[in-house]
């Protein structure tokens, strides 16, 4: 007997606005179906149509909350090829810095995320815990525990001062202590691998022909990472090598178990790099422009189209810019958010696989999607989808209602 | 004379019940307070438990709108009323317990499927497909543990029948008659593999992690339960904690009999106050037994698929029940006796 | 094979890890807790220490005599948070809009804004004098 069960977009395995249906029988998933929403949270055209450059840094930094760095991070390499804006050298390190920083942070609360969909909730409290030492060097160096907000073009605006490196010294040796013991928490536990091992396996093949990116495609032996291919920043500096699950455990299976291998060996990465930047961070200025109502007039004066590439926790996050002359705006924005090719991977991930896997098979691209849905009305059999404007409607309605 | 059984056991019912409900309801609280501070949590006050209760009891009792209604009601009822009675078979800190008669441990394994199946017709009439899913997996999971716990019975009973006799399919003369005192050292070490068994069977007794997989929260919303509210869910929740004490309480009758007062006895002079120092003494076992069936093993350890959930029971743990009763039975033959007994 | 287990019997003799902000327990009524704490008949558990005074980005402070009504600040508010008041040439920010991105501090000309380490700015009416900054 075949039955469809769906995931999301309420439900207690994946909290975002996606919904897997998948066609069951028995225990067993025979069809996986992705329904993506179609509604759009406006952020490009507010970049387009309200805010100058300036101001679209800080609503790029709001695109995703974890990921805070890197959306604004591709909007200004976009915005600094363009224009031309040079960037300080210490302002580059100063950039990689917060990048590794942000990776630490981002895979050790997936890591705390995996481990619950996996029902194994003490894990869950031990790397937040853990964490909470990433979050507050964060806190320490850009003032907020979340929200950076420290990127802007032609440089950075807060330095990291020199009161602050004793304190990333210790946390870079904290974690490097930390390390063997998650790493043993995780990759040692019996129930953790007889919920990951072959399952969920991305082949090779897949992961090429559906272009996933980040540990997603990493994890099935694909060696693309765009601070290796394509450094930007500093990292030319530091020779980043895309990290695959073969390191540790000597050989590639592309399945859940190798995912959380490969963000466990990118967290030990980018303390390394961490590390490097700290000893050869050259001094200077950290803003080659601190005038900048003068970037705004110069971002309005210029002409051309660029992309902006970073490796996000995720995978590659993708910003594509055009500026015109005498156009206060960005004249065309697009966003490309790694978690939007991932989702795709979830298909062949799971075909085959029983329900219980779908919390953490899912989990396992660390999707992030960062839209609104609309509201689908399901009674008596019928599905009615509720859009935009009909909501706004109906909520107007129900304000009238109470105003009376 | 009838009328004054009758009343014995009404009163008594009404007693034991009520008391079950209490030691449930606050054994989960200290069950939910240590799994907090294990996870270095501060985790909610032990009286947590009796809050939530209330709370549930004044919500709003939602119904689907393609449920079964009088079945999706009565389940929950039949599920709290099957736990509650369970402790009326089982001694308490070696009182004769209210019901007991020849052959009552049979019925008590039997009581505990019959809640643990309200649960899932509950399911099944809930309409939603995370409930049917759940109540698959509820029956499979339930058809997998009760191999290795009769095998653990059968052994204790098997035991029993050879070294001392009587009424051995008794919880009361199980309790009466400990075995570890009249078994050598294989048996000793049979008795050993015997409670290991059983206290993995605990867990998925009681749906909790490792073998919780029919109310898996992050896979199918807490499964069986997921149309539940109110006062319905109210008493599935008393439930849960009633069947965790009436299965601590049952391996507490079988493997640690004991009571304290004969030894205390030979220091002070107790007196009346013998039962009560009993009494603790039993809450203390109780405790214990939930520590490391439920509280540690639940804190511990992923949640397993349904395929693991049964081949762990069926092939591992039945496996090794079946080694400690074999254990047993080379005991009667070999008779090493144990070597720090003389 | 199981390496969680002796982690957690480890843990369980330490001292919980949350920090107990504002009570050990969620108090009945905040409110009522609240009037208790400013009467002082019961003590507040303080907050993380804020770690670093002057990167710390919380509520902004105005020097109004300095500003001199330039609107840059206006013009580089992503949360289009402050407003210019034409009749005095000053500006009112309203702290409920604001994001906290300090970018109006780096572009004033004459240092007329600062981000404060105040930062328990949690209030029922958004339009209270505790969100208004003018």
């Amino acid at each position: 007997m075949k039955y469809e069960i769906p995931i999301g977009p309420l439900h207690p395995a994946l909290k975002e606005p996606i919904m897997i249906k998948c066609t069951i029988e028995g225990e067993r998933i025979v069809d996986v179906d992705v329904i993506a929403s179609q509604n759009h949270r406006g952020v490009e055209w507010i970049g387009m149509n309200r805010n100058n450059p300036v101001q679209s840094i800080y609503l790029a930094e709001r695109i995703c909350g974890i990921c805070n760095f890197c959306h604004p991070s591709c909007l200004v390499i976009a915005v600094e090829e363009i224009t031309g804006i040079e960037v300080p050298e210490r302002a580059q390190y100063i950039r990689v810095i917060q990048g590794e920083l942000e990776r630490i942070h981002s895979h050790l609360l997936w890591a705390g995320v995996a481990a619950h969909e996996l029902g194994f909730d003490s894990l869950l409290h031990y790397v937040w815990m853990v964490r909470e030492k990433v979050m507050d060097i964060l806190e320490l160096v850009n003032g907020n525990r979340v929200t950076k907000s420290i990127i802007m073009y032609g440089g950075v605006r807060r330095d990291i001062k020199d009161e602050h490196i004793p304190k990333l010294r210790k946390m870079v040796e904290y974690y490097r202590e930390g390390f063997n013991k998650i790493a043993k928490l995780f990759l040692e536990d019996k129930t953790i691998k007889m919920r990951t091992r072959n399952i969920g396996i991305l082949t090779k093949e897949d992961a090429m022909k559906l272009a996933t990116a980040g540990p997603t495609t990493r994890a099935s032996g694909v060696k693309k990472d765009v601070r290796q291919d394509m450094p930007y920043y500093a990292y030319p500096d530091f020779e980043v090598r895309a990290v695959t699950p073969d390191i540790l455990t000597g050989e590639t299976v592309g399945d859940t178990y190798d995912r959380i291998v490969v963000r466990l060996l990118e967290v030990k990465q980018s303390l390394e790099i961490i590390e490097k930047a700290l000893d050869e961070m050259p001094s200077g200025d950290i803003l080659s422009e601190p005038k900048i109502i003068k970037i705004i007039n110069q971002v309005k004066k210029s002409e051309g189209e660029a992309i902006g590439r970073h490796e996000a926790p995720r995978g590659e996050d993708i910003h594509y810019v055009k500026l015109k002359e005498g156009f206060e705006y960005l004249y065309a924005w697009k966003v490309r958010a790694p978690t939007y090719i991932n989702i795709l991977s979830w298909r062949p991930m799971l075909l085959d696989m029983q329900i219980a896997d779908i919390p953490i098979v899912a989990a396992s691209i660390d999707p992030c999607l960062s839209c609104t849905n609309r509201v689908t009305i399901v009674k008596n059999g019928k599905e009615k989808i509720i859009t935009g404007d009909e909501l706004h409607k109906l909520s107007i309605q129900k304000t009238r209602r109470l105003l009376r | 004379m009838t009328g004054e059984i009758l009343l014995k056991t009404v009163l008594g019912g009404a007693l034991i019940t009520l008391f079950a409900i209490f030691f449930g309801l606050i054994f989960k609280g200290i069950d939910r307070k240590i799994v907090a501070r294990m996870q270095m949590r501060v985790g909610p006050p032990i009286r947590q438990p009796f809050l939530d209760v209330i709370k549930l009891m004044n919500k709003e009792t939602v119904v689907p709108e393609n449920a079964i209604k009088w079945i999706y009601h009565a389940s929950a009822i039949v599920c709290l009323a099957s736990s509650a009675i369970i402790l009326l078979y089982i001694p308490i800190a070696g009182i004769e317990p209210l019901l007991h008669g020849h052959g009552d441990i049979i019925l008590i394994i039997y009581i505990f499927i019959i809640s643990a199946l309200a649960m899932v017709v509950g399911g099944f009439s809930s309409s939603s497909p995370f409930a049917t899913v759940g109540a698959q997996r509820e029956m499979i999971t339930m058809a997998s543990y009760e191999f290795p716990l009769a095998v653990v019975i059968i052994a204790i009973a098997w035991k029993l029948s050879e070294e001392i006799g009587g009424d051995v399919f008794s919880v009361y003369h199980i309790a009466q008659n400990p075995l570890w005192n009249s078994v050598g050292l294989l048996g000793f070490i049979g008795l050993l593999i015997l409670l290991f068994a059983i206290v993995v069977v605990t867990p998925g007794e009681l749906a909790k992690i490792p073998f919780d997989v029919a109310e898996a929260e992050t896979e199918i919303a807490q499964g069986l339960l997921v149309e539940y509210s109110g006062r319905n869910l109210a008493m599935f929740y008393i439930a849960d904690g009633v069947r965790t004490f009436a299965m601590a309480s049952l391996i507490t009758a079988l493997f640690f009999p004991y009571n304290i007062s004969p030894l205390l006895k030979n220091y002070i002079s107790l007196g009346d106050f013998a039962i009560v120092t009993d009494f603790l003494f039993f809450l203390l076992k109780v405790f214990l037994i939930i520590l490391f069936s439920v509280t540690l093993v639940r804190a511990g350890m992923a949640r397993l698929r349904i395929t693991q959930v049964v081949t762990t029971y069926w092939i591992t743990i039945t496996l090794i029940a079946l080694f400690g009763l074999v254990l047993l039975m080379w005991d009667n033959q070999l008779d090493i006796p144990l070597p720090w007994v003389g | 094979m199981l390496p969680m287990l002796s982690q957690l019997l480890k843990q369980m003799m330490k001292k919980p890890f949350t920090n107990l902000f504002p009570a050990k327990y969620a108090p009945k009524n905040v409110r009522g807790y609240l009037k208790n704490v400013q009467e002082g008949k019961t003590k507040i558990i303080p907050p993380v220490g804020i770690p670093d005074e002057e990167t710390f980005r919380g509520k902004i402070v105005y020097d109004r005599e300095k500003c001199i009504g330039c609107k840059m600040c206006i013009r580089v508010c992503p949360a289009k948070a402050i407003e210019f008041k034409e009749e005095e040439k000053k500006i009112r920010i309203y702290i409920g809009r604001c994001i906290f991105c300090s970018q109006c501090n780096d572009v004033c000309p004459v240092d007329a804004l600062h981000m404060s380490n105040e930062f328990l700015l949690a209030d029922a009416n958004k339009a209270s004098e505790n969100l208004i900054v003018e």
